[in-house]
């Protein structure tokens, strides 16, 4: 009996305190996907990578908007999102505390607005997104006329582009003087 | 994606199968969960899950965690139990089953719905046979998310349950303000060299960790772009992780070609 209760003593207590302290997570614990919504550019990356489509974006073209969403309790932590995530918007916390009583608390969300076509003024993509895009061009070192050249088609809609490039692929067929009929 | 349109219908035509708490019986759990004063049987519904939620509720129940010093016990009866976990995305056969556990506890009694699955079908969610959570027809009082949750995520979920916790997420709507720009990140490295370190470290280690490694690497060009090779080697001298050092040092080679390139 004396020999048990000093074994008790040597081990110790092997039960964490953990309700009433604070628990310390193993580095590389994935918990709750943190998003900073001000540097998310609304690219959806992650709403296509998302396995249970817990991250989902929806867009309201007669708004101007699009909506980024995030569904807790569908999420399984598998760290997609943040590896996808372009401007690193999303990168998983050791958050772990998400029990929730009402369901709504469950749900994160983040508009956004949308850019309109300088041509046909139909609300086409996030304006956060086509200013990263110019910024990305901007770095990788094109040339001054190319980037312009660039820049003025980023704010077109796809639409728009596709019946501008018919137009313009006919003047450069018949620049080289080939067989457009062909 | 998926439009709201279709899942909305779905869940109207499931409501009219939910269970409908009356007066007398919401008063009674609403009295139960603000204060319980004793210990709470629980009993766990596996509705079509992957055993991965009760693996960890049983880790829950080990010494390290050890949920009994709260009175809260496993009981292998609905009719024993004031808390009845539900687990598994509710597969259509386990409906039923669901419905009959219910049933048999008494009243009152605390529902929680656990797991991705249990709150919401999880990644199973779309699947011809399931109906997506156990809240489609059963009242949910706590939903424990977690894929599976941690012993530590089933501890903070009861703690709620049991008053000894408060809630912590909340919901947030974040609308775009006037003055919102995104700058890339890591401006004074050449896009070449970028794409090359990010698809090597990839390579080596992996989609998350990838991504990781190349960060750092990245972080250390961006910060002196005159020593990257000396900060990088102090940097894995700190790790000390032989890993970590043979992906940094595939990646050093790639930089040394793009410097002799130039």
């Amino acid at each position: 009996m004396l020999k048990l209760i000093k074994e008790v003593l040597r081990v110790g207590e092997a039960t964490l305190p953990y309700p009433f302290e604070p628990i310390e997570q193993m580095p590389g614990f994935r918990g709750k996907p943190h998003h900073d919504p001000e540097q998310c550019i609304a690219c959806a990356a992650c709403a296509i990578a998302c396995p249970p489509n817990a991250l989902n974006i929806t867009t309201d073209l007669d708004q101007g908007f699009q909506t980024w969403s995030l569904f807790m309790g569908r999420c399984i932590y598998c760290g997609r999102c943040e590896e996808v995530c372009p401007t690193g918007a999303i990168t998983l916390s050791p958050d772990f505390e998400l029990a929730v009583m009402n369901k709504q608390d469950l749900y994160e969300r983040a508009d956004y607005k949308l850019a309109s076509c300088r041509i046909c003024g139909t609300y086409f993509a996030p304006i956060k997104e086509i200013e990263y895009a110019a910024a990305l061009l901007r770095q990788s070192g094109m040339s001054a006329d190319a980037l312009a050249d660039t820049l003025s088609l980023l704010e077109v809609c796809p639409e728009c582009k596709r019946k501008n490039d018919v137009p313009k692929m006919v003047s450069l067929f018949q620049k080289e003087g080939s067989d457009v009929q062909r | 994606m998926f439009s709201d349109k279709p899942t909305s219908q779905v869940v109207a035509e499931q409501s009219k199968y939910s269970i409908q708490l009356d007066e007398q019986a919401g008063q009674l759990k609403a009295k139960l969960l603000k204060d319980i004063h004793r210990s709470i049987y629980v009993y766990r519904i596996d509705c079509g899950g992957c055993n991965g939620c009760e693996i960890e509720i049983f880790a829950a129940l080990t010494p390290l965690f050890d949920v009994e010093r709260f009175g809260i016990k496993v009981v292998s009866s609905p009719r024993h139990a004031d808390v009845l976990v539900y687990t598994g995305s509710m597969t259509r056969s386990m409906r039923v089953p669901a419905m009959r556990a219910y049933h048999a506890a008494p009243d009152p009694k605390i529902c929680v719905a656990y797991g991705a699955c249990g709150s919401s079908g999880g990644i199973f969610h779309d699947l011809y046979c399931v109906w997506g959570g156990a809240d489609k027809f059963i009242p949910i009082d706590i939903y424990i998310p977690g894929c599976p949750p941690t012993p530590a995520v089933t501890i903070y979920g009861f703690a709620m349950a049991l008053g000894i916790l408060g809630q912590k997420l909340k919901a947030t709507h974040h609308v775009q303000g006037e003055d919102e720009h995104v700058l890339p990140h890591y401006p004074q490295v050449p896009l070449a060299l970028r794409v090359d370190i990010e698809r090597e470290a990839r390579r080596m280690a992996g989609y998350l960790y990838g991504k990781q490694i190349a960060g750092k690497f990245l972080e250390l060009f961006e910060n002196d772009p005159k020593h990257v090779e000396q900060n990088v080697q102090s940097y894995l001298d700190q790790q000390d992780d032989p890993r970590l050092t043979e992906i940094m040092n595939r990646l050093t080679q790639n930089y040394r070609t793009h410097q002799g390139e130039k």
